[in-house]
């Protein structure tokens, strides 16, 4: 349904993303996954064309066969909150805190479909109940400070859900928010995908929350894609370093009875930072953070190398050597 | 030796929030507890039960309208009338948002040398500022940068060897890392164990990230409207939850955790 092809995202001299090939077939639930500065948020704004304004995109993203890239303003608005659905991190900060739900919900409703007022009213009702909000009616009237942040997450769901989106992208739609809370957000994410074959390209720094909702992950470091493959292949058997890492830095909460010896025990990290744009080494991005990288890394990675739907590209890659004849 | 914080009937409310016949009014109601010197207490619950609250109770910082907070055998209050400087200086914070909790004007240096100005009047020297940062993994270089020129990480690096550069005794940490990275939340918390063994501090950390809690802290207590619902060692809340609550925040944990089970 959405192809990405030799994407290539720059702001002045730098190149912030390139992707040569990511795709994301009708109602599969695809993760983009890495840390702060790794242009996977960018990547995801790039597909809608909310990518800042002196950035320069090129490459090809087609959604359904047709191109994304190049089209005007107004008919990228008709994209979004149309076909392709939109949340961001932040739920306080993306309603508009003067304006009542009811009227939040329906705003794409009257933009990008032609229904009687009843009509709309209805599909607001309807959708405040898919999302699990108690009380829709009464919801209707409410202004975005009268809802907890769940709540105000769900609001925003129904209305990225309105017109029937065939993609969903969500940027971190949960770092905001408790545990608990997440949880329930994540499971309507996951129900509402399954029902409706919506595919959703679901951002996050979190391999955690990633890999509960997403069938497939993407991971990116310094704009590269550096590993793709189905979840459980990539978290369980993961072939480039760099995803290795970032599984080993997740805390997570230890089985019952290892709980103890898991107190006061240092995490696994990764060295250093992500560098600056432009300070990125020449050859493997990674490699300057990276415990196994050895001379050959200097030299740019070799291409996605491909074994039984999983690839990656990785001089040194976890899990010992290239199996080949996977390929 | 008695526990370093006693806690006996505490309750607490913002301003004058006063609704007949309701128990609901009190943001903290009714807390008993103690922290042994040295202990590493995590504070969980979901947003809303007073866990930042109780944090600023006990530092001092907000009063408690009933019930009594001693710290190192002294009331509180005897504490704020008699000599409020070494009950600041022995009660550090770490706030959540490192961009918020630094002024924006004011350069790291100031910034850093601000609590040992403030608490033992002096100007700290710069051998003492860069041994500071040392100790929590940065570079001189940045003690003329201002908060926006770092980053997260960083900057919560800042916030630690702030809180640490008046040796307090007890070093609050009201979630300090649930604004960053997954890969920074690591560095951030191993910074934590490395400073809390080598200071001998007593570290109180607040988080709705059980996984932090279990890796950070030997005891816990697990906070729901103001009120204490569970406590004890960590490993054996979390293997045996006696609420439903605890039970869900265990399984919420769970959930997102790489270590469950494939699904």
């Amino acid at each position: 349904m959405l192809e990405i092809r030799d994407l290539s995202v720059s702001i002045g001299p730098h190149e912030i993303v390139h992707i040569d090939a990511l795709d994301l077939p009708a109602g599969r639930r695809v993760g983009l996954v890495g840390e702060s500065g790794s242009g996977k948020t960018m990547t995801a704004m790039s597909i809608v064309g909310l990518q800042p304004a002196d950035a320069k995109v090129t490459g090809s993203i087609t959604f359904e066969g047709s191109e994304l890239l190049g089209r005007s303003e107004t008919e990228m608005a008709k994209v979004r909150g149309g076909d392709i659905g939109l949340i961001l991190q932040d739920p306080a900060r993306a309603l508009d805190p003067m304006m009542r739900i009811g009227r939040q919900v329906s705003e794409a409703i009257r933009l990008h479909m032609n229904l009687s007022r009843k009509e709309v009213v209805d599909r607001v009702l309807s959708l405040l109940a898919q999302v699990q909000l108690p009380d829709p009616e009464q919801l209707l009237r409410r202004y975005p400070h009268q809802l907890s942040g769940g709540q105000q997450q769900r609001v925003l769901i129904a209305s990225a859900i309105a017109c029937d989106p065939k993609l969903l992208i969500a940027d971190e739609p949960t770092t905001a928010l408790d545990v608990t809370v997440q949880e329930g957000i994540l499971e309507l994410l996951v129900q509402l995908s399954d029902e409706r074959g919506m595919g959703v390209l679901f951002v996050s720094h979190d391999l955690g929350v990633v890999r509960f909702v997403c069938e497939e992950i993407a991971v990116v470091y310094g704009g590269r894609l550096v590993e793709v493959g189905p979840t459980t292949s990539v978290v369980r058997t993961s072939r480039h370093r760099y995803t290795e890492s970032l599984l080993a830095a997740n805390p997570g909460i230890a089985a019952s009875d290892e709980l103890e010896q898991y107190v006061g025990r240092r995490l696994d990290v990764i060295r250093g930072s992500v560098p600056a744009l432009g300070d990125f080494p020449t050859g493997c991005r990674f490699r300057d953070r990276c415990d196994f990288a050895s001379d050959a890394c200097r030299e740019p990675p070799p291409t996605m190398i491909s074994e039984h739907g999983h690839r990656f590209r990785c001089w040194n890659p976890a899990g010992g050597d290239v199996d080949a004849a996977a390929g | 030796m008695p526990p370093l914080v006693e806690v006996s009937g505490l309750h607490f409310r913002y301003g004058k929030a006063r609704v007949r016949g309701h128990d609901d009014a009190w943001t903290l109601r009714d807390l008993t507890l103690n922290i042994e010197d040295g202990s590493t207490l995590g504070v969980v619950g979901e947003s809303g039960s007073g866990k930042s609250t109780l944090v600023r109770v006990l530092c001092g910082l907000l009063h408690p309208q009933q019930g009594a907070v001693r710290f190192d055998g002294r009331d509180i209050r005897e504490w704020l009338s008699e000599s409020q400087t070494d009950l600041r200086r022995r009660n550090q914070i770490v706030f959540q948002s490192p961009r918020r909790s630094l002024d924006p004007r004011m350069s790291i240096r100031r910034a850093l040398g601000q609590p040992v100005r403030a608490l033992e009047r002096r100007v700290p020297s710069d051998t003492e500022l860069i041994e500071w940062l040392e100790r929590v993994g940065l570079g001189s270089e940045i003690l003329q940068r201002y908060p926006h020129q770092l980053s997260g990480g960083q900057l919560q690096r800042v916030g630690i060897a702030r809180a640490i550069s008046v040796k307090p005794s007890v070093l609050y940490a009201d979630e300090p890392v649930s604004a960053l990275d997954v890969s920074v939340q690591a560095q951030v918390l191993n910074l934590l164990m490395d400073v809390r063994s080598q200071f001998g501090l007593t570290l109180v950390m607040v988080s709705h990230d059980l996984g932090v809690v279990s890796r950070l802290c030997e005891e816990v207590i697990v906070m729901k409207d103001g009120l204490i619902i569970e406590a004890g060692r960590t490993s054996e809340v979390l293997a045996n939850p006696q609420t439903a609550y605890t039970e869900s925040l265990v399984t919420a944990a769970r959930t997102v955790s790489l270590a469950a089970p494939d699904h």
